[in-house]
């Protein structure tokens, strides 16, 4: 087999919406002069993977668990150039923290309200069982827009805020009508897809550790087809990597597309929007 | 010819992976992976884990393209007619060890290496078989640091050293001594983020990397992509399958 036959088969056959993808400026060794350099460069190596569009959110430079409603929104004025650089590829999330509610409201009707955001992006500052997520969920509904809410169970230990998918569950439940994106299908692992069974409302984003077989098949098995969708978390993790993992599984190509684009369109409400 | 120096054969305690050997060989095969080196997974839980080198000569012997890579545990009574074994499978081009399973650190390992060192095999370190914060609660095996491994290299020049596992990082943290020591070599199973190999090959060490999938505990396609995807064809090709070709003279 060649090379060109190779990377045939490592790439996706349509189009691809990643839900979750943070700035070079967040993580990793990356020496970036500019939020133009920034964007250009995860779209050439999203390009390299047959990765289409980008959800898009900042955690602030170094990353504080608990950022300031300030560092927020810098971590959002950041996605919102970044999405001015490329209009096509960007769908920029709007960071905020339970920590500060009413500063987190006033943040989400900026950036989602009036610069028409994509979506929300809560982190580990406090575990989705938190009343101060409440407010946040209630303008996300109003808004009509998706929370996209982190999640692992560690063996290692979980952070203080760092929500587990029991606690998402939870949030979920609280509020059935919000549109949620449990962030990290292999950090959930098995237990973690069992928690979400009976949540309709969550979905789960594929990325999270390593490319451990079959853990999209099982999601696909216990949630069911609509419920999985293609994150990579780049720039932790490699485009190509964590598409590998629907790419590779055992399922029908219809589920892989639907993985890989369909779900996330219909989620984001961006239906027939290629 | 792709060479995977990293596969596996067996079944993981956190993972429901079809490790058998013809599902492995099979899955491989998709993606033109025609040379495999394959170890037994169960050695890494075993007290004795040489039971189980027996699956793997045996897979070498129903398949051409498979070549057995034994893990050898240096502190069980017995090891040196283990690597007699190994040495006597002509197809068998290196063992393997997990010492953060077998409980012992590479600095204890002169006596065991030297002994490699007099052979025609290489030694693979493994550095991780999962990320520690997925193991299961009440096995938790911590990562082998990759200067231990380096260490040991520098001690035993006539051992070729691969490190098996080890992640981008921590492969761009021993650039120096990847580049200055001419029996240290690492595979790429578990090398992941955004441009991954792109940094590694930048580098300057493209000579000393070697394509691993960690199959069937990872997938494949995963390890595929990050090689293809980023690297020109010539790139791509010295860690595909000319720098295996090259160390181990397949």
């Amino acid at each position: 087999m060649d090379l060109s036959a190779l990377r045939a088969l490592v790439r996706p056959h349509g189009p691809v919406l990643d839900v979750h993808v943070h700035p070079l400026s967040c993580f990793g060794p990356y020496r970036i002069g500019s939020i133009r350099e920034d964007a250009h460069r995860l779209i050439e190596t999203g390009k390299r993977s047959g990765v289409t569009k980008m959800c898009v959110f900042s955690l602030y430079p170094s990353c504080p668990y608990e950022p300031t409603p300030a560092q927020c929104r810098e971590a959002n004025d950041y996605v919102l150039a970044m999405r001015d650089e490329a209009p096509e590829t960007f769908l920029p999330f709007c960071y905020v923290t339970p920590v500060f509610p009413d500063e987190a409201t006033t943040e989400i009707e900026r950036c989602v309200g009036g610069e028409k955001m994509a979506g929300i992006k809560l982190w580990v500052a406090r575990r989705a069982t938190d009343p101060g997520l409440d407010p946040i969920m209630e303008k996300a509904v109003a808004l009509d827009v998706p929370v996209l809410q982190h999640a692992w169970l560690k063996t290692t230990g979980n952070l203080p805020g760092e929500s587990t998918p029991e606690d998402v569950a939870d949030l979920a439940r609280r509020h059935p009508a919000a549109r949620i994106i449990m962030a990290h299908l292999n950090g959930a692992g098995y237990r973690g897809i069992e928690a979400l069974v009976d949540t309709p409302n969550v979905v789960v984003d594929t990325s999270g550790g390593d490319p451990e077989s079959g853990m999209v098949e099982v999601a696909v098995a216990r949630l069911g087809p609509h419920r999985v969708v293609y994150d990579s978390d780049a720039p932790i993790r490699h485009f190509g990597t964590t598409l590998g993992k629907t790419l590779g599984a055992v399922l029908p190509d219809t589920v892989k597309r639907d993985i890989l684009w369909g779900n996330a369109v219909r989620i984001l409400h961006l239906a027939g929007d290629a | 010819m792709i060479t995977d120096v990293c596969a596996w054969t067996g079944t993981w305690n956190t993972l429901d992976a079809p490790g058998d050997v013809d599902s492995v060989r099979a899955g491989l095969r998709v993606y033109g992976v025609e040379r495999i080196f394959l170890s037994p997974l169960a050695a890494a839980w075993r007290p004795n884990p040489h039971i189980d080198n027996q699956r793997v000569y045996e897979a070498a012997g129903r398949y051409p393209n498979i070549r057995a890579v034994p893990v050898l545990d240096p502190t069980l009574s017995g090891w040196e007619r283990e690597l007699d074994r190994a040495v006597r499978h002509a197809a068998t081009p290196m063992v393997r060890i997990l010492p953060a399973y077998g409980g012992y650190t590479p600095d204890d390992l002169d006596v065991f290496c030297a002994a490699i060192g007099k052979t025609r095999l290489a030694l693979a370190v493994q550095v991780r078989m999962e990320d520690p914060r997925r193991q299961h609660p009440l096995a938790q095996v911590p990562d082998v640091r990759v200067e231990k491994i380096a260490d040991l290299a520098q001690r035993h020049p006539d051992l070729t050293t691969v490190i098996a596992g080890a992640s981008t990082a921590a492969l761009r943290n021993l650039r120096d001594k990847l580049c200055t020591l001419p029996n240290l070599y690492a595979d790429v199973s578990q090398a992941d983020g955004l441009d991954a190999l792109v940094t590694l090959v930048d580098a300057e060490i493209t000579h000393k990397l070697l394509f691993g999938s960690h199959t069937p505990l990872f997938v494949t396609a995963s390890a595929v992509a990050r090689v293809v995807n980023d690297l020109n064809d010539k790139d791509a090709t010295v860690i595909l399958s000319e720098n295996a070709a090259r160390i181990f003279r397949v």
